[in-house]
Parts: C-alpha cells; sequence; structure tokens
C-alpha cells in the first residue's frame, strides 16, 4: 500500500497529516452499518440556475438534475484510471510522494465521475456537490472527477465539498476526505473550475488536482478554502500546449484553530504559456495558514509570461502563515513576477475607519472583507460568488452587521 | 454661559518623544469658524489628530473638553460618534471597501449611538445622492473603493461628503484646500458652508489664506512651535499672506 507523505517531506512541511494517517483507510462506503442516505438528509445548497446537479455522499452517486444534453457519466473506479491517464498526458502512478494521495483515491475509491465535453460543443455548465457524512472511525471519502473539455468547448465546473451529519447533534462529524480531480483541456478550450470547500468543524479535507491544459486553451480555477479542522490541496497544472494559460485564484480563511495547507505547481512547458495566481489568506485566532506556489518554466516555453500575487493577513494574536513563492526557470526569454506579503491589518486605515466612528471589530472585519474580496471578485457566477461571500463574511466577526453582503 | 463645543487648555503631545505641541491653548464656540494657520512643522496636522485619536500620539501635558466632555479619554471612534470629524490632508486609499458601504456603516454607527434605529436603504440612497450632487460628485463614485485611485481633488470632495452625510458638530478639516483648483475650492468652501450652523463649530487648518475667502473666520490662530503665537480677526489671514510667517515667529 502506498505509504503517505510526512511533514518531512518537501512539499509537505505544512500539512496537517495525523487526521489521514489516524482514519480507517477503507471506503467508508463500505461500513453496511450505517444508513443510506438520500439527497433531502444531506443539507444541500441552494441550486444554481442553469447548472445542472450531481450529488455524491461519501464519495458515491445518489442524485441527479440531468440536463437533456449531460455530457456526465459514472464510472466504476477501476476502469477510469487507466483510460484518463492516456487522456491527461500525466502519470497518475508516478512514483513521486506529491502523488501518493491521488494514488491511494485511485485505489480506495470505488466510484469516479466523469465529465467529457466535445469539440466545440456549446457551453455547458454543471455542479458537482460532494457531501461527507462518514466518521473517521467509519473509512474515509474517496470521491474523483474527471473532466476533459473537447477542442475549443466551454465548460464551467463547480465543485464543492461538504459536510452533512445524519441529525443535527451530529452535523459536525470528523470525517476524512481523500478527493481527487483528474483535467484536461484540448486546445482552445475554456474552463472554469470553481471550488469551495465548506466542511464542517471537524471535517479533515484533502484533494489532489491534475490538470494539463492544450495549446491556446485556458484554465480557470478559483478556489475557496473555509471548512474543516484541517485541509490541504495539492494541484499540478501542466501548461503544455502553446499559449496555454492558467488563472488562479485561491481565498482562504482560518479561523480558530483552523490549519490550511496548499502546494500549487504550474509547469510551463511550451512556448507562451502564461499564468496568473492570486493568493489572499487570512489567518485569524490561532489559524494557520500555507501556500506554496510553485512555478516551472521549461527550456522551450520561449516568451512564458507569469504573475504571482500572494498575500496573507495575520489577525489573531497565535495567527500563522506562510504564503511562498517557488521559482524554477530554466530559459532566458521569460517574464516572472512574483510578490509575497504576510502582515497585519494596515493601521493608517482602520484609523481612517475608527475616525468615521465605525467599531473596532467592524472596522477590522471592514479590512479583512477588502483584503480577500481580490481573490472573491473572480468567481463568474454571481450567485455562487455572492454565497461565497455570504459564507465568509460569516467567518469575519461582525461583516454581516454592516449588511456588507445585501448592499447593491 | 454655554459649555464650549471644543476647549483646548495648555495641551502639549509628543510624537517619537519630539515636542510637537507645547501648551496649546483655543476655545471653539457654538456657531463659529476657527482657522489655524502656521508655518510646516508648526503642528497643524498633530493638532487635527490629537484631536481626533490617532494613536503614536502622547499626550504630555493639559486637557482637552469636547462639549463639556474629556475628548482625550474617548477612543477614536467614541469622538466620531460624539460628534467630531475630521477631514484628512491626505485621505487614506482603502481598496475592495466600497465608498457607500463606509458612508452607510459610519452613518449607522452614530445613530445607533444615538438610539436611532439604522437608517431606510433607500433614504440613505437618497441623502446621499443629494449631498453628492452638491460636491459635484458623479454616482459612479459609491461603487468605487473609498478614495481608491481618486484625484487629489476628489478626495478631498469626498471627505466634505462624508462630513455632510455625518452631520458632525465639530468639523477639524486639515489643510482641505490644499492641493484643489480654484473651482474644486468653491465646490469644497460650499460644502463647508451647508453645514455652517448655530450649534456647529469649524475648525479649518490651511497653509494659505486663500480658502478664508470663501469660508469667512470668525478668529484666525497662528500656530508656531506647538502653541498659538497669535490671534486675530480675519484680516490675521491678510497680514500673513503679505508678510509670511516670519514676523509672528519673530514677536513670539
Amino acid at each position: 500500500m502506498t505509504a503517505l507523505p510526512t511533514n518531512r517531506d518537501e512539499n509537505w512541511r505544512y500539512a496537517n497529516l495525523r487526521p489521514l494517517a489516524r482514519a480507517r483507510a477503507d471506503n467508508a462506503r463500505a461500513d453496511n452499518t450505517r444508513p443510506e442516505l438520500g439527497p433531502h438528509d444531506l443539507n444541500l445548497p441552494r441550486s444554481l440556475d442553469g447548472f445542472e446537479r450531481w450529488v455524491f455522499c461519501d464519495g458515491r452517486f445518489v442524485a441527479a438534475n440531468p440536463s437533456p444534453d449531460s455530457r456526465v457519466q459514472l464510472l466504476d473506479a477501476r476502469n477510469a484510471g487507466e483510460s484518463f491517464a492516456a487522456l491527461l498526458d500525466a502519470d497518475l502512478a508516478a512514483a513521486g510522494v506529491d502523488f501518493s494521495l491521488a494514488r491511494i483515491n485511485a485505489a480506495r475509491g470505488d466510484q469516479v465521475v466523469q465529465i467529457e465535453v466535445a469539440d466545440d460543443s456549446p457551453a455547458l455548465q454543471l455542479e458537482l456537490v460532494f457531501v461527507a457524512t462518514a466518521p473517521a472511525a467509519s473509512g474515509t471519502s474517496y470521491p474523483r472527477a474527471q473532466i476533459v473539455a473537447g477542442r475549443n468547448s466551454r465548460l464551467t465546473v463547480i465543485e464543492r465539498h461538504l459536510t452533512a451529519g445524519t441529525g443535527a447533534a451530529d452535523a459536525d462529524t470528523d470525517s476524512v476526505i481523500n478527493a481527487a480531480c483528474d483535467v484536461s483541456l484540448r486546445p482552445g478550450a475554456v474552463l472554469e473550475h470553481i471550488r469551495v470547500q465548506c466542511g464542517g468543524a471537524r471535517t479533515s479535507h484533502f484533494d489532489t488536482l491534475i490538470a494539463n491544459v492544450g495549446e491556446n486553451a485556458t484554465y480557470r480555477l478559483r478556489t475557496t478554502t473555509l471548512g474543516g479542522l484541517t485541509s490541504r490541496t495539492t494541484a499540478f497544472i501542466k501548461l503544455a500546449g502553446r499559449g496555454a494559460r492558467c488563472e488562479f485564484g485561491a481565498a482562504i480563511v482560518a479561523n480558530g484553530t483552523q490549519t490550511h495547507d496548499m502546494f500549487v505547481e504550474i509547469d510551463h512547458a511550451a512556448p507562451e504559456t502564461s499564468t496568473r495566481e492570486i493568493f489572499r489568506g487570512i489567518a485569524n485566532d490561532r489559524g494557520k495558514l500555507a501556500f506554496n506556489g510553485k512555478m516551472i518554466v521549461r527550456e522551450n516555453a520561449h516568451g512564458a509570461d507569469s504573475d504571482q500575487s500572494l498575500r496573507s493577513l495575520l489577525t489573531g494574536a497565535g495567527a500563522e502563515a506562510a504564503a511562498r513563492p517557488q521559482l524554477e526557470i530554466y530559459t532566458d526569454k521569460v517574464r516572472a513576477k512574483h510578490g509575497a506579503t504576510t502582515g497585519k491589518l494596515d493601521e493608517q486605515m482602520l484609523f481612517y475607519l475608527l475616525s468615521r466612528g465605525i467599531d473596532r471589530p467592524q472596522a477590522q472585519a471592514l479590512l479583512q472583507w477588502a483584503f480577500i474580496e481580490d481573490a472573491v471578485s473572480l468567481v463568474p457566477v454571481p450567485a455562487l460568488r455572492q454565497e461565497i461571500e455570504q459564507l465568509i463574511a460569516a467567518r469575519l466577526n461582525s461583516v454581516n452587521s454592516l449588511g456588507l453582503v445585501d448592499l447593491p | 454661559m454655554t459649555t464650549p463645543l471644543l476647549k483646548i487648555e495648555n495641551l502639549s503631545a509628543t510624537v517619537g518623544g519630539k515636542k510637537v505641541l507645547q501648551g496649546l491653548t483655543l476655545t471653539v464656540n457654538a456657531g463659529e469658524v476657527h482657522a489655524i494657520m502656521g508655518p510646516n512643522g508648526s503642528g497643524k496636522s498633530t493638532l487635527s489628530y490629537v484631536l481626533a485619536g490617532r494613536p503614536g500620539y502622547e499626550i504630555t501635558g493639559g486637557r482637552v473638553e469636547f462639549q463639556g466632555k474629556d475628548l482625550l479619554a474617548m477612543e477614536a471612534e467614541e469622538r466620531a460618534r460624539a460628534g467630531l470629524f475630521l477631514g484628512f490632508q491626505y485621505p487614506v486609499e482603502i481598496p475592495g471597501v466600497n465608498n457607500v458601504y463606509l458612508l452607510k456603516a459610519a452613518m449607522n454607527a452614530k445613530r445607533k449611538a444615538e438610539g436611532k434605529s439604522e437608517v431606510d436603504a433607500y433614504e440613505f440612497l437618497q441623502l446621499v445622492r443629494g449631498k453628492m450632487k452638491l460636491m459635484q460628485m458623479d454616482e459612479s463614485f459609491l461603487s468605487r473603493g473609498v478614495n481608491e485611485g481618486f484625484s487629489g481633488g476628489e478626495k478631498k470632495r469626498n471627505e466634505i461628503l462624508q462630513m455632510l452625510v455625518l452631520e458632525p458638530t465639530l468639523a477639524v478639516l486639515d489643510e482641505t484646500d490644499s492641493g484643489l483648483d480654484i473651482d474644486a475650492l468653491k465646490v469644497v468652501a460650499r460644502g463647508v458652508k451647508t453645514l455652517q450652523s448655530a450649534d456647529r463649530g469649524v475648525l479649518l487648518i490651511t497653509h494659505y489664506q486663500r480658502l478664508l475667502d470663501h469660508i469667512v473666520p470668525d478668529q484666525v490662530h497662528v500656530l508656531a512651535r506647538g502653541r498659538i503665537a497669535r490671534s486675530g480677526g480675519k484680516e490675521l489671514a491678510h497680514e500673513l499672506e503679505r508678510r509670511g510667517y516670519d514676523w509672528v515667529l519673530e514677536v513670539a
């Protein structure tokens, strides 16, 4: 069986891996003593207009409202992996420790949701909702999605990760999730991939994302990480074709004793590839967050252009943040811009707000809001963006009382 | 005798260990406009920040009463809610916080302190639109970040807009006139005059006399070396404009 990474591994220094090691590694679905849950047991968020929705519980399909031209199918995990590895031009069985969670997912998971959009097909919008319900003692959830955006296709995929207990008292179950997502963009495709991780307070969420972006294709990935006791995202995005582009935005809030860790490698492996990366993280209380943004520019990637803006805000006495750009550049003919800052709230801005009579906690919340809004504003689906804003507002002390979210 | 709006007695303050205010005494009564003039480094901005409660200033002596209450014992936000407004010389840019959010939050904070309910959203917008028209500001400013990318003149107008929305009892305007062209100066002056009333006071801190052509002060004070070196009527401003500050400093 594949060994788990440890904090001694280079890209895993900040991750909290204990819950994963401690949880039962068997697929939570195999525990027959737990009741079967239907969509009504899962406290699903409001559905979004124009999106078909697919709902999964502990990694297995429970319900959907597919559109007539749905391109979604459910595959047996045993058959899904190899065919997709070929599509992806990525070796999922790579021996590296960075892929070990994805390998475990492939070995333990039993179902894969595959979205395959044909070449030149009209725009399609869909939402995958993964709900975790099983306690760690029952096993681990292994959701997996595979997305293929055909030539010149337009696709929007919302990927949500939530937690729901079987009853109110059980709402904060200590579920452990090891999710995986494989993405392939054919030449000229545009994929909007919006991920929202909003698990319950005791959830531990791990995921691995592997993406391959073809010639002149654009991959827009927007992630919001809010929930859980701990989370770790590992992403490998390869800009494989000439002119491939990645636009990446991450908004993360670590409250209480939450730990969020994100490793994102973007590999510029062809000429004129480009990246725009924005990370905005807030660590409150004793929250910890880490973002490691690695950019590789290969020898042949002439004219590559990467831009990283990584900013974290510390607002708690015991809060920690580590946002690091990491560049590996093997050619001269590139533009690589990167900035990383970790700081506290700007005293001058704070005083300006106080001098207008606004309470200190409200003023602080307003500035935190402004800080993270940079990344949230990138979410292209207005109804979802508003929902994310509400989720964030609920986590930033007293933003709600300012009525920010409902203003025109 | 009525309580003065603002009574500063023998106020001394240091910033970073440096003495900036050294025994400043000044009284502003309701209905009055006072101008404070003085050379650079005389302590004008320090006075405005000390009154507004900015951190980083140590009060080493004296006291300040605002409507009979100990102003220096109040937090910055309490001072604002009690009716003191500072118009900043260099208004801060706050990207991501919309002007309309700031105005609404500030207005509701004040209403809450006065025991009133939150302002109705429709009434609020009507009110703000009216004031913006007066300040010749485009409505698009509402949805822009606070002072974000504003020109110098736009920032100053925005300060006066906030003042008009909050309707303070005492407005301390720190070099609101600096960097304004003559048209903008007139707009700003009109805003200030709109606020003037028998129960309000204005403290204009300025380097130049020209604002005082539009807002006529009841008293003019020259601040030098951290204290009032000379006080007089509006004609003192003209004299300063003609003769500069040196003669006051020599006399002081």
